[in-house]
């Protein structure tokens, strides 16, 4: 049985966090009775809050600012109804139109200055050179120069995009060095997946994208290979079930995919 | 609108965030981002996990706001609470990945300028320093091991291969009196 002593002797670890789950519990019932208590602990936790000073201050990177204040204008105007930008509806096609597409070229010179700002981000400027691999590599692939145009904006108005949520996807023992950027916007669910160091798949195999909401079974996404570099650049739709908190995986199939997963992992993001 | 910025209280800024003000959201970065960004990197080690944290904490500090209750605390005490909190479960979910002090961090030099910083901040900063550098040593590293490394007490003993019982006296024996020596210089 813990005497008051017993519990004043533990505040000080409580207050800096580092207290044992056993002894965290008993404190916690404690300080539910006991404003003595109470108002020591909210002192230690200002005596600890000041030991972030032991810390050298650092500069963040100078992208960091106009980041944050993006996110949180979006998140804002998110909240607002009414002052919502009027979004493209999710249709049935889904390429724009050649309005929509000039649209989408003069927002895409107007985001040049973003760029510009963006390019200083070193993973941004890899992820940028990639882009411009991929799209190189793909202009004798695509049947149409105008499915190309298309792709391209909509991959380059998601990366600069504020408002596009990235998943980080990491490689998994099937393939160590593979690594893939997930970028969608939740309000259309379009999304555009990168992947970076994936071994070339057998000529009877692939790969393919799967969406995994929590605690059910893998949604198939798109099927694709890699090209010489070892990169790819999906295009893809989110479900609507997977925009929030499931993971993301690639596994090998059999190269028309498969409904269900059935080869190793290749690439997976964190679980939540 | 830095200037305006740096008359405002730590309390009123957060209110006028909990508004919904996002130029008191800009002026709480440009106040606290040195110290916040010290502090998430010297947990994480890692340069660009940290400004990812360091994003992660300006988020919930917009988004929860509202809560702060300045008769509970300080508002510098909330606010590196949320960026310690935030670094330590970005350093914990990523499992036992080594760690290595890659240097850019160094012992915090009083040369450097503080030139966006709030000049009562590094007053502040420069005391706890010494405050700290009066600690036994023992004390010292028990502190500054369960605050940048977020281990338990049982850990610490672990680590360092003395008794739980030792480790927990000086815990508690090095926060008390830092905060006497701080209580002291601030009369």
């Amino acid at each position: 049985m813990m005497t008051h002593t017993d519990y004043q002797e533990l505040l000080a670890a409580y207050a800096l966090d580092a207290i044992d789950p056993a002894d965290r519990q008993a404190l916690s019932e404690h300080l539910a009775d006991c404003v003595q208590c109470r108002d020591e602990l909210s002192a230690l936790r200002d005596t600890t809050g000041l030991l972030s000073h032991a810390a050298a201050p650092q500069e963040p990177g100078e992208h960091v600012r106009a980041q944050i204040l993006a996110q949180v204008r979006a998140e804002t105007r998110r909240e607002t109804p009414a002052q919502v930008v009027n979004m493209p509806q999710r249709t049935r096609t889904a390429w724009p139109n050649m309005l929509r597409l000039a649209a989408a070229i003069a927002f895409i010179a107007l985001l040049a200055g973003v760029i510009v700002l963006w390019r200083r981000d070193a993973r941004m400027q890899a992820e940028m050179a990639q882009l411009s691999r991929q799209l190189d590599a793909q202009q004798g692939e695509m049947k149409s120069s105008r499915d190309l145009m298309a792709r391209q904006q909509e991959a380059l108005a998601l990366m600069n995009s504020a408002v596009a949520t990235r998943i980080q996807l990491n490689g998994m023992p099937a393939a160590p060095n593979a690594r893939a950027t997930l970028m969608f916007d939740k309000q259309t669910g379009r999304a555009v997946l990168l992947t970076d160091g994936l071994p070339a798949t057998s000529a009877d195999k692939a790969y393919e994208v799967w969406f995994i909401p929590k605690g059910r079974s893998p949604m198939p996404g798109k099927v694709f290979t890699v090209d010489s570099s070892g990169h790819a650049m999906i295009m893809e739709r989110m479900p609507p079930e997977a925009m929030d908190g499931a993971v993301i995986a690639i596994t090998v199939e059999p190269k028309n995919g498969s409904a269900a997963p059935t080869g190793a992992i290749h690439l997976a993001s964190p679980a939540s | 609108m830095q200037a305006e910025a740096s008359q405002i209280s730590d309390n009123d800024l957060l209110k006028a965030i909990a508004r919904g003000d996002e130029t008191a959201l800009a002026g709480c970065y440009d106040r606290y981002r040195l110290i916040l960004f010290g502090l998430i990197l010297r947990i994480l080690h890692d340069r660009h996990e940290a400004e990812d944290v360091l994003q992660e904490v300006f988020l919930q500090v917009w988004r929860r706001a509202k809560d702060f209750d300045e008769s509970r605390g300080r508002a510098f005490t909330w606010l590196v609470t949320i960026a310690r909190s935030r670094a330590l479960d970005r350093l914990r979910a990523s499992g036992s990945r080594a760690r290595l002090a890659d240097g850019i961090e160094q012992e915090p030099r009083e040369s450097i300028g503080y030139a966006a910083q709030d000049a009562l901040k590094s007053e502040e900063g420069a005391m706890v320093r010494r405050a700290l550098a009066e600690l036994p040593e023992e004390q010292r590293r028990t502190l500054l091991m369960a605050y940048f490394e977020g281990l338990t007490q049982t850990e610490i003993a672990a680590r360092l291969g003395d008794p739980l019982g030792t480790v927990k006296t000086r815990m508690r024996s090095g926060l008390m009196k830092l905060r006497e020596l701080l209580r002291d210089s601030r009369g």
